[in-house]
C-alpha cells in the first residue's frame, strides 16, 4: 500500500485536521483514520507529526480538547473545532481552492 | 491572530502547566498506540509485532514525545533551564577542562577589562565638566621659532575676551609655586592662578564652600584660596577647613571652598587663587607689556557655534590685533591662535599606547577563544558517545549545538568573573601608569560600563568558543553509538579545522610576539640613552624660597639675599664628609615640564627673513656641570665672579655651538637674548644634556650664571661619595638654618629621576611582553594538544611504522613535522598581519623603525622555539609506543 501514498505538503495536515473536525470531536487515532478512509487511502498521516500539529492548533486556539471516554470506555483526549477554528478553516479552505485550481489551470495549459 | 500579550500569558501557562501537559501527552500518546495496536491485530499480526508496527508508524515514542514538546510555547526557557542544568553537571564531571577553560579565558577577559577600564575612564567618558566638549584651548604659536605656544599676555586675555565673538568666556590660567606657612614646616604649594569664573566656564560645582565671585578678582580683594580635591584630603579632608587661613606671599589667604575630584589641566595644582593675587601677574611691568606672556588661555565656546567658525571669529581677532600693535609680536611671525578641544589635549599622550594595548588585549582574547574551542572541539570526540544517545533520543541538531553553547557561555561568565577579579587587582597599578600619560586617570574605575563590556564579551566569547567547533555530522552518531572507534569523515574535518584555528592562533601570537619585541627593543635603546649627565650618586632636592620675604623695594626680587641663601646652603652641605660637589639650577635634567625656549642672536650675523637661532635658556651655578657629570669641552665654566654687574658670560652646549660655528669656535663669540639690548660672552662649551626627556634630542641649550639670575625656586644637586641618600636630611637641615621658611621638595637622586622618565615606557612594554607570553603559552599549548590528539589517533600506524624499523628519532621528526607545518603557515600569515599593523605602534617606537628584521626574527624564532617545546610532549609520547601493543589495539 505503501507506492499509492502522497506525503502531505507542508500545513496541509492543519486544515485537514479542522475540515475533519467539522463532523465532531474525536480524538488523535480516529482523526489519523478518518483522513485516510475519506481519501481513500491515498493521504498518509505521519503519525509522527500528526501530534505535534494537534498541540499547536490547540496553543492557536483553533481547536480545543477534553478528555472523555471513548468507544470501549478508555481514557481520550477529544478535540474539537472552536469558532475561530471554524473561521480559520474557511479561509484556508478558500485559499487552497484558489491555490489548487490556479495549478490545475497550469498543468492543462501546458 | 492573537496578540503578542496573549502569547506571552499562553507561554506562561504553559510553563506552569508544563508538568501536567507531559502527564496528558503520555496519556493520549500510550491511548494512540493501544488503538493502533488492536487495528494492527485485527489485521492480523501477532500482538508483539502489532505493538512494534504502532512503535514504528508513530516514529518512536519518545520522539514523538520531542516532537510534541517543540511545538509548545515557552520551550524556550524550559530547554535553558534544563541545558544549564545539565551543562554544569557536564563540567563538574571535567574539572580539569572546565578550570582549563575558565583560566584561559579569564585571563583574556580580565586582561580586556582591565584595558577597557582605561579606556573607557581616560578616552571614552565625557569630561566631567559640564558640556565638556565646548571647551577649548588656545594656543598662540611662534613659527617662527617653532614654539607650539609661547603663552598670552594679560592684555591679550582680555583682548581675546572682549573682541572674539564665538566664546561664551576667555579665562586665564597659570601655575606657580608659592610657599604656604600655616601649620608646621612650610610647605610649598603648586598654585593654580586663575580668571575668577575659572571654575564657572568648566562648570565645576565647589565640594565644599564656594570657587571664586568676581569681586575676588579685584587688586584690593582680600585673598582667598580654593583647595584642590588632593590638597584637602592630604590637610585631613577636615569638612570645616572653610575659613581656615593660611599666610602665603606676606598675606593671609582664607579657603574658601573645596574642588571636586576633577582632571587638573594643564598641571595638578594643590591650591588655586583668583588671577590679581599673583605677586608676578600684577607687577606693573607684566600687566604694562603684551609681550609678557605668562599665561594660558582656555575658552568656552559659545552654543551653536562649531570650532571651525570660533576658529575663523579668533583669526579676525588675531589679525586685527596684529595690526593694532605691530610690535607685540615676533617680526615675520604669522598672527594667529590656534584652538583644540580641551578633550583631545587631555588624552593626547595616552591615546596611542591605550590604543595599541586594546588591540593586544583584543588578541589575545582572540587566541584564547581559540584555544577554547580547540579543548572543545577535542572534548566534543569524548563525548560523541553521550552526544549520539541524546540525538537518538529524540535530540535535534539545534538543540544539541543550544547545548554546547550553553555550556561554553557558563564558562566564559565563569572565565568573565575571574576576569573581573583579575581586573580589580590591577587596577591601582594601571591607573598609576595610566597617570603618567593622561590627568584623567582618576576617573579610572571598574563602573557600570566597564561591567556591561566585560558582561558582553563573556557572552560573545563563549557564543564564538561555542560555535566554532561545530556539532558532530549526523553521519557521525550511529557508528558511535555502536561501539566503532569513529574515524569518520567528519573526524577528519574536525582535525583540518583544529589544525586551521592553531594556525591562527599562531599567526596573532607571533603578530603580538612583535610588538613586544618592538617595545622591548625601543625600551632598551630608551635605557641606554646617554643622556648627557653621570647620575649615581647625585641627589636633587628642590629649595622653595618664600620669595615675599625677598622682594626689595621696588617689589623685585633681591638677588643679593637669595644668592646668600643659597650660598649659606651650599656652605653648610660642603662641609660634610662624603660630599663632592654642589650644584644649583632652574630645572633638572630630563624635566618634560620646564619650558623655557627661546631665540637668540649672535652678533654680526642679523639675517631678517631667515628663522631666529632658538635655544632653551638654563640657569646654572658654577658647579652645576662637575655635579653633573657634565664636561667642560672649551673655555672655561661659571665661576663665582659671574653675578650681577659681573663680565655678563654665557655657556653654550656642544649641539649649539656645530649648529652655528660649524668650523670655529665660538668661545669668545657675542649673543644676545634681549633682542641686542645685552650682548653676553661666550666663555665655554659643555656636553649636550636632554633636559626635556630621554626619548627627545637634547636642545640647543644657552647656560646663564646662576649667581645673576638666581630662582626663588631651585633644584640643588649633592654629589657624594657614598650612598647619596644620607644627605637629605643635611640638606633639609641646611635649608631650615638658612631660612626657616623655605620648603624642600622633591628630593630624590638623578637615576631616581631617570628611572622615573623610563617607567611608563618600561611598563608599556612589560605589559606588551606579558600579553604576548600569555598568547604564546596558551598557543604552545593549543599546538601540543592538537598534536597530542593527533598521535593518538595514529597510534596504530605509528606502531606499523617502528615495526617496519622507523626509529625513535625519525618518529618524533615526524611528529614535530606535523607541529611545524602549522607555525609555517603561522609564520606567513602573522608576518603579513605584522607588516601591516606595526605602522600602528610607530608613534611608540624609540630607536627602531616598526619592521625591524632582528625583532621580526627574534620573534619569529621564539615562536618556533615554543610550538617545539609544545610539540615535544606528544612527540615524547608518540615514541614510547610500544609496536605490539599498539597492533593489538586496533587489531
Amino acid at each position: 500500500m505503501a507506492g499509492a501514498n502522497v506525503d502531505l505538503l507542508q500545513g496541509t495536515l492543519d486544515v485537514l485536521i479542522l475540515k475533519t473536525l467539522v463532523g465532531g470531536p474525536m480524538h488523535g487515532w480516529g482523526i489519523a483514520q478518518r483522513i485516510q478512509q475519506v481519501s481513500e487511502e491515498v493521504l498518509r498521516v505521519n503519525q509522527g507529526s500528526l501530534y505535534p500539529a494537534l498541540h499547536r492548533l490547540e496553543d492557536e486556539g483553533w481547536i480545543a480538547a477534553e478528555w472523555g471516554a471513548s468507544e470501549n470506555n478508555r481514557k481520550a483526549k477529544y478535540y474539537r473545532l472552536t469558532r475561530r477554528g471554524q473561521r480559520q478553516l474557511e479561509a484556508e479552505t478558500e485559499s487552497w481552492q484558489r491555490f489548487a485550481a490556479a495549478v490545475a489551470r497550469i498543468l492543462q495549459t501546458a | 491572530m492573537s496578540s503578542w500579550l496573549d502569547r506571552i500569558h499562553r507561554a506562561a501557562r504553559m510553563l506552569r502547566s508544563r508538568k501536567l501537559r507531559e502527564l496528558e501527552m503520555d496519556e493520549e500518546l500510550r491511548h494512540h498506540l493501544a488503538l493502533e495496536t488492536e487495528a494492527n491485530v485485527g489485521r492480523g499480526l501477532p500482538a508483539e509485532e502489532a505493538r512494534r508496527a504502532a512503535l514504528v508508524r508513530l516514529g518512536g515514542l519518545e520522539q514523538s514525545k520531542e516532537a510534541c514538546r517543540e511545538s509548545w510555547p515557552g520551550r524556550l526557557f524550559a530547554d535553558l533551564g534544563q541545558d544549564v542544568r545539565y551543562g554544569l553537571r557536564g563540567l563538574r564531571r571535567s574539572p580539569g577542562f572546565t578550570a582549563a577553560v575558565a583560566l584561559t579565558l579569564g585571563l583574556g577577559i580580565g586582561a580586556n577589562t582591565a584595558v577597557f577600564s582605561l579606556v573607557n575612564g581616560v578616552l571614552l567618558k565625557p569630561l566631567p565638566y559640564a558640556r565638556g566638549e565646548q571647551l577649548v584651548v588656545l594656543r598662540q604659536p611662534d613659527a617662527r621659532a617653532a614654539l607650539a605656544d609661547m603663552g598670552f599676555s594679560v592684555q591679550e586675555v582680555r583682548d581675546y575676551r572682549e573682541m572674539s565673538r564665538a566664546f561664551d568666556s576667555v579665562v586665564e590660567y597659570h601655575s606657580m609655586d608659592f610657599t604656604l606657612l600655616g601649620d608646621g614646616d612650610a610647605r610649598r604649594v603648586r598654585t593654580g592662578v586663575v580668571s575668577w569664573n575659572f571654575f564657572d566656564v568648566l562648570e565645576v560645582k565647589p565640594l565644599l564652600g564656594r570657587t571664586f565671585r568676581a569681586e575676588d578678582e579685584t587688586p584690593t580683594a582680600d585673598a582667598v584660596l580654593v583647595l584642590s580635591h588632593d590638597y584637602w584630603r592630604t590637610l585631613g579632608s577636615d569638612a570645616g577647613i572653610v575659613g581656615r587661613r593660611f599666610e602665603m606671599n606676606d598675606h593671609v589667604h582664607t579657603v574658601v571652598g573645596v574642588l571636586p575630584p576633577i582632571p587638573e589641566y594643564p598641571n595638578h595644582n594643590d591650591v588655586y587663587m583668583p588671577a590679581t593675587a599673583c605677586p608676578f601677574r600684577n607687577r606693573p611691568d607684566t600687566l604694562a607689556s603684551r609681550r609678557a606672556r605668562m599665561l594660558n588661555a582656555f575658552a568656552r565656546v559659545a552654543p551653536g557655534v562649531s570650532l571651525a567658525q570660533a576658529q575663523a571669529d579668533v583669526d579676525g581677532v588675531a589679525g586685527r590685533l596684529r595690526a593694532a600693535y605691530p610690535d607685540a609680536l615676533p617680526r615675520d611671525s604669522q598672527a594667529r591662535v590656534a584652538l583644540s578641544p580641551l578633550k583631545e589635549d587631555l588624552v593626547r599622550q595616552a591615546r596611542p599606547t591605550f590604543l595599541v594595548l586594546l588591540a593586544t588585549v583584543a588578541l589575545v582574547l582572540l587566541i584564547a577563544c581559540a584555544n577554547v574551542a580547540n579543548l572543545t572541539l577535542a572534548r566534543l570526540v569524548e563525548r560523541s558517545r553521550e552526544l549520539a544517545i541524546r540525538a537518538a533520543l529524540g535530540a535535534g541538531r539545534v538543540r544539541l549545538l543550544r547545548q554546547l553553547l550553553t555550556e561554553s557561555t557558563i564558562l566564559a561568565l565563569a572565565g568573565g568573573a575571574l576576569g573581573l577579579l583579575l581586573a580589580y587587582a590591577t587596577r591601582d597599578l594601571l591607573t598609576a601608569f595610566a597617570a603618567r600619560l593622561t590627568p584623567r586617570a582618576a576617573e579610572i574605575a571598574i563602573d557600570g560600563r566597564v561591567l556591561l563590556f566585560t558582561l558582553g564579551m563573556s557572552v560573545l566569547t563563549g557564543v564564538l568558543a561555542g560555535t566554532l567547533p561545530g556539532l558532530p555530522g549526523r553521519e557521525k552518531i550511529a557508528p558511535t553509538l555502536l561501539g566503532d572507534s569513529g574515524r569518520t569523515t567528519g573526524d577528519r574535518r574536525r582535525q583540518r579545522m583544529r589544525a586551521s584555528l592553531v594556525a591562527w592562533q599562531l599567526a596573532l601570537s607571533f603578530v603580538l610576539l612583535i610588538g613586544a619585541a618592538l617595545m622591548l627593543r625601543s625600551f632598551e635603546n630608551l635605557r641606554r640613552v646617554d643622556a648627557g649627565f653621570r647620575g649615581d650618586q647625585v641627589l636633587t632636592a628642590r629649595l622653595n624660597l618664600n620669595f615675599s620675604a625677598y622682594f626689595n623695594a621696588e617689589h623685585r626680587v633681591d638677588n643679593e639675599r637669595v644668592n646668600a641663601f643659597y650660598r649659606a646652603v651650599e656652605d653648610q652641605l660642603r662641609g660634610q664628609p662624603g660630599v663632592l660637589s654642589i650644584g644649583a639650577a632652574w630645572t633638572f635634567p630630563l624635566n618634560s615640564s620646564f619650558q623655557n625656549d627661546g631665540t637668540f642672536q649672535i652678533e654680526g650675523r642679523d639675517a631678517p627673513g631667515g628663522p631666529a637661532p632658538k635655544a632653551t635658556f638654563v640657569g646654572v651655578s658654577p658647579a652645576y656641570f662637575e655635579a653633573l657629570g657634565v664636561p667642560l669641552l672649551r673655555g672655561r665654566v661659571f665661576d663665582e665672579r659671574d653675578r650681577a654687574g659681573g663680565p655678563t658670560a654665557v655657556l653654550v652646549n656642544q649641539r649649539l655651538a656645530r649648529r652655528h660655528w660649524p668650523e670655529g669656535d665660538p668661545v669668545g663669540q657675542r649673543i644676545s637674548g634681549d633682542r641686542g639690548r645685552t650682548w653676553r660672552t661666550i666663555v665655554g662649551v659643555v656636553g649636550d644634556v636632554r633636559q626635556e626627556a630621554l626619548d627627545r634630542e637634547p636642545p640647543d641649550a644657552v647656560y646663564l650664571p646662576f649667581r645673576e639670575f638666581p630662582g626663588f625656586s631651585a633644584i640643588l644637586f649633592v654629589r657624594t661619595l657614598g650612598a647619596p641618600g644620607r644627605i637629605a636630611e643635611q640638606i633639609r637641615a641646611a635649608a631650615r638654618t638658612a631660612d626657616p621658611q623655605t620648603a624642600v621638595t622633591s628630593i630624590r637622586t638623578l637615576d631616581d629621576i631617570r628611572s622615573e622618565a623610563l617607567s611608563s615606557p618600561r611598563l608599556t612594554s612589560m605589559l606588551l611582553g606579558l600579553f604576548a607570553a600569555v598568547a604564546l603559552v596558551i598557543t604552545a599549548a593549543g599546538l601540543g594538544g592538537l598534536i597530542a590528539y593527533s598521535v593518538s589517533r595514529r597510534t596504530h600506524e605509528i606502531g606499523i611504522r617502528m615495526a617496519l624499523g622507523a626509529d625513535r628519532g625519525r618518529i618524533t621528526a615526524m611528529v614535530l613535522r606535523e607541529g611545524m607545518s602549522s607555525v609555517l603557515i603561522g609564520l606567513v600569515i602573522g608576518m603579513a598581519g605584522a607588516l601591516a599593523l606595526s605602522r600602528l605602534v610607530t608613534g611608540l617606537l624609540f630607536g627602531v623603525g616598526p619592521n625591524d628584521p632582528i625583532c621580526f626574527a627574534a620573534s619569529a624564532l621564539v615562536l618556533v622555539l615554543a610550538a617545539v617545546a609544545g610539540c615535544l610532549l606528544p612527540a615524547r609520547r608518540a615514541t614510547a609506543v610500544n609496536p605490539i601493543t599498539a597492533l593489538r589495539a586496533e587489531a
